[in-house]
This record gives C-alpha cells, structure tokens and sequence, in this order.
C-alpha cells in the first residue's frame, strides 16, 4: 500500500448557528409576515387560513410574493424583501415544497432569521431533511421548520384548508408562538 | 537511409514545478506554501484511492486521479495564479479560488492549459444572475452549458463541428466535469441531498463544453454580440439538448419556423407557470446558418423570427396552467405565451457537422440568466501575476 497526502477538493463554510432564534411569543399586537411564492396555491391557501386565526388573537398580518430572483427583477426582489423584512415582527416563510423552491425558501428564511425576527420556515415532508441541511449549509442548523404533509399542492383546496387546520396549534408550537394576549406580561 | 529519431515535442518536456516566492522574508524571497487546503493521508493506488473518494462522496463514479501535492504544484505551475485567488463566491457563501479549481482539476483530468478557461466558466456560474443557488438545488435535471468563443477554441481544441455537443475525444469533457466536480465539492450539490433532481441528466457528468464555429457563421459570435470579444465562454442552465431534424425546408424563413415550432412545447420550463421569465438557447448547423444568413443578414431578424414561433397559444393549457401563466402575466394580448420575454433572449450560436439537417435546443431551467465572460490569455494572467 503507498500511502501519501492528497488536498481536499471540497470547500464548506465553517460557521453554525444552532439557536432557532428567539420565540415569537405572544402574537397580540404583532405584524407577522407571510412569505409565499408564485408556485404552490396550497400554501395560499394555509396561509390565508392561519392568517385568520393570527387576525383573530389581535395580530397584523401582511403577505410578501416572491419573484424572479435574476437581473432587474432580482434587484428588485431583494430590496422589497429587505423592505418587507424590516416592516414586521414575526417572519412565516413558505414553501418548501420542490428543490429550488426549498432552497429559496431556507435562504429566504436564514435572511429573515439573521434580521434577528422570530423565523420559521415551512416545508412538506418530502423536503424536510433537504430544509435542514441546507440550512445548515447556510450557517443556521438551528432554523425553525415547521412540516407539513406530502404531496400537498396536488390536493383539492377543502382538505388542504383541513390540513392548515390540524397544523395550526402544530405550527404554533414550532414558532414558539401564543394566542394568549396576556401571556407574556404575565411572565 | 536516415533514421527518424523519437524526440520528445518542446511542449511535451517534464514541467519544471515553479517555486511561489514570498518577498515577506527579505528582498532574497523565500518560498511559501500558498496551498492551504487541508491534507489527507490515503493509499494512492487508483483502485483505493477511488473507493475512499467515493466514501468522502468526492467523485461522480468514474475514475479519479488523485489530487496530490506534486500534481497540484505542476498544474499551478504551467499558470500564473496565485492559488489564493477567489474566482466566485458559491452557494452558501463557500469560496471557490484557484486552488479548488485545481484541485478539481487535476481529479477530473484536465490539462493545465485549461485553467484560464476553467476560471471564466465558473466565474460565469458564480454570477448571482446565473443563479446557481436555484440551479443546484432543483428537482430539474438542470446543468451548466457552456458556448465557448474566440482562439481559446483552438488553443484547447474545444470542439465546434461534428459531435460538438458531445462525444469527441479531447479536453472538453474533463473540463466540463471539471466544472460538474466543483460543483458538487465546492457549491456543495449533492444529489438526494442538496440537489432534490427528479431524474438527473447524462450532462451532469461532464456537462457541454461547444465552440461556436465562428468562421462559418454569418453573424459576429455570440460573445461579442453579448459584449465580449475574443476569447470568450457564455454559460446556460439547460434542462438538456433536445434535436430538432428539418430534411424538408429550403428557405430560411422555414428552416426557422421550424426550429421555433419544435422550441415550443407545453411541458418545458420556458412555458411553466411556475417560472416568471427565462432565456433559450439554439445551436444551427453551418448549413443551415449559411442559407438563413443569406436571406435574413441581420441576427436580431433572425432571432424575431425564431421568437415569434417559439410560442404557444393559451388554448394549448389547460385551464390550472391557463391560469397560472395570467397569475405570471405571461399570456399576451396575442393570446399567446412565448418562450422568453423578447427576441433578444433567444440566443443562437452556430455550431455542428457539416452533415447539415439538425438544430440543437436548450431549454431554461427559470430565472437563470446566460453569463458570457472574457478567458484571459496566458500573457494577461502572467501580467496580472507580475504587478
């Protein structure tokens, strides 16, 4: 056997953050943020859902649509996404649900996560473990995910509301999130 | 009678591994260890060394040569690079410089000539308008082509004629896994991992590395009709090549209607809801690029015609699709969706054998934009060295 050395091809950034950020606490008089994509109605759907019930224990909610992210429209897209990031206080990041779409939405979500607002980012099943290792690979292994079942857009909008329903206290749960208005003064 | 006798070629003598002198120490200079990539201990054999690069999950399955420190040194030393040069930030933010692009190199078996070739493809790829973070992580069986320009060509008998796009022995295929290892090694796409691809592609081994055949084209090269002149390689995330046969048309207006025609179809990225906008790319035979160059001179007629039948009319969607595309605003007052935003976007290069009869299509994966960067020569890297 003739032993010796040889370089390493590989190259991989070497720092982690391993805290899902801080929790969104109690939502009452918070903006939270949704951020959804131009492919997957599914997730229109869940959010608009989730919205209601957010609108329901006293918080604001907003939508942001992501777009093209190359030339002018990519310029664009960024900075109405730094814009939007900066007008709320709890960031939903959604949907995880294909390949570049789950890259986009983990990088989308790390953005808003390194901004410091409560994050987390939502996938289906399918794509769960590709969220958190690119996520990882992005320098926050700690980020939230939420995860929903799959396939999901394929199904028809009454059992993907049934859907958003079932996972709503899950989501809650993830986001570190509370419907009680008084719980944080409480505490 | 005169014996011929074996000398080897100037070209072919032993390279001489180039001492990297830092002045740091005194104006007598010392030598320095510039390579800061982390050394590994492993059996050299072929056999052994390709089991643990599997392992390491380094390699694309076909045999690797090992990256040694003495193959590394001789590669960088037939170039002027410091091998601390970054050439593009990748997905990530992993950092791809020189020496990972020789490192990769010298794996895939690329000569050290090909070096200044290799940096300008993947700083073309590194461009954020590239996209290479979408490109990488898609479930597409989406992969970088590159269309190369100018004397680069012959130097590296890049291949422009027959077979162009794949199959011809020479540097092209170890330069295009060159590109294909680095990024899986360094932009980190691995397949079931980071990269979700659905069915993957014969082009994610050694990509597509073309010359255009610019001395048979009508028209400037498609380097210089995108602002670089000379040596020059423009990059295009492609979901593959697709052929299209025409034995029948005579004039160039029919040869392109067909090329468009067969360009358009429902189920291709280029008419996905899902995707905002996107480019396309078409190789024409020098056959054909002669007929069509002598009815329609001007490239931009050339490439309107072609844009006007590379489209669809909404009634070939059916409604989820319809709807989706107005959501996109894609459908136009024409009712009709085209396959990029402008005529401009169809970028057409000539290229192929002389057998004539077939154009090559490469279809957009989305919003990744075609990049065309210069090659510096030899004397210019060598310059940029010296200051």
């Amino acid at each position: 056997m003739a032993t010796g050395f040889i370089l390493d091809p590989t190259a991989k950034r070497a720092d982690d953050i391993t805290s899902p950020g801080p929790d969104a606490g109690s939502l009452a008089g918070k903006r939270v943020g949704f951020r959804l994509d131009r492919m997957w109605r599914a997730w229109d759907w869940i959010s608009e859902g989730w919205a209601e019930k957010f609108r329901a224990a006293g918080a604001d909610v907003v939508f942001w649509r992501s777009g093209g992210r190359s030339g002018d429209e990519g310029e664009r897209h960024a900075a109405d996404y730094e814009a939007f990031l900066n007008s709320i206080d709890i960031a939903v990041v959604g949907l995880a649900n294909c390949g570049s779409c789950t890259g986009w939405t983990v990088r989308d979500a790390i953005q808003a996560a390194n901004h410091g607002l409560p994050t987390t980012a939502i996938a289906t099943k399918n794509f769960e473990v590709f969220a958190h290792e690119i996520a990882a690979r992005g320098g926050r292994s700690g980020l939230r995910v939420h995860v929903l079942p799959y396939p999901l857009n394929e199904q028809r909008r009454e059992d993907v509301e049934l859907i958003g329903e079932a996972h709503f206290e899950g989501v809650l749960e993830t986001m570190g999130a509370n419907l009680n208005a008084t719980a944080e003064a409480a505490e | 009678m005169t014996i011929e006798l074996i000398r080897p070629g100037a070209h072919r003598a032993a390279p001489v591994i180039k001492p990297l002198v830092s002045r740091d120490c005194g104006p007598e200079g010392c030598e320095v260890d510039w390579l800061t990539s982390r050394r590994i201990e492993t059996d050299l054999d072929i056999d052994a060394f390709n089991r643990f690069a599997l392992e390491q999950g380094w390699g694309d399955g076909l045999p690797l040569i090992p990256p040694t420190d003495a193959r590394v040194r001789t590669f960088l030393s037939e170039n002027d690079r410091y091998p601390d040069e970054l050439i593009g930030t990748m997905p990530d933010s992993s950092e791809c410089t020189v020496e990972k692009i020789v490192i990769n190199a010298v794996m895939a078996g690329a000569p050290p000539e090909s070096l200044e070739l290799l940096i300008a493809m993947i700083a073309s790829i590194a461009d954020p308008d590239f996209e290479l973070y979408g490109v990488n992580a898609t479930t597409a069986p989406v992969y970088p082509a590159f269309v190369v320009n100018g004397p680069v060509r012959h130097d590296l008998a890049i291949p422009y004629g027959y077979g162009c796009l794949g199959g011809v022995p020479g540097a092209s295929a170890a330069i295009g896994r060159t590109i294909r290892l680095l990024m899986r090694n360094v932009a980190g796409q691995t397949t079931g991992g980071t990269s979700q691809t659905t069915f993957g592609s014969p082009g994610r081994i050694a990509g597509v590395v073309t010359g255009e055949w610019e001395e048979k084209s009508p028209w400037s090269p498609l380097a210089e009709r995108r602002g670089v002149a000379g040596s020059a390689v423009t990059s295009f995330g492609t979901m593959g090549t697709m052929n299209v046969i025409d034995t029948t048309s005579h004039s160039a207006r029919d040869f392109l209607e067909m090329i468009g025609r067969s360009y358009a179809y429902a189920g291709c990225n280029n008419f996905s809801g899902a995707v905002p906008f996107g480019e396309a790319l078409i190789a024409i035979n020098p056959i054909c690029a002669e007929i069509v160059g002598r009815e329609i001179p001007r490239i931009e007629d050339v490439q309107e015609l072609v844009w006007k039948y590379a489209s669809l009319g909404e009634g070939d969607f059916n409604k989820e699709h319809r709807d989706q595309l107005a959501l996109q605003e894609r459908i136009r007052a024409d009712g009709r969706v085209y396959a990029t935003p402008e005529p401009k976007d169809v970028l057409l290069f000539v290229a192929g054998g002389l057998g004539g009869l077939h154009a090559a299509c490469f279809h957009t994966f989305g919003t990744s934009l075609a990049q065309t960067k210069p090659v510096a020569s030899a004397q210019a890297a060598q310059a940029q060295a010296a200051e």
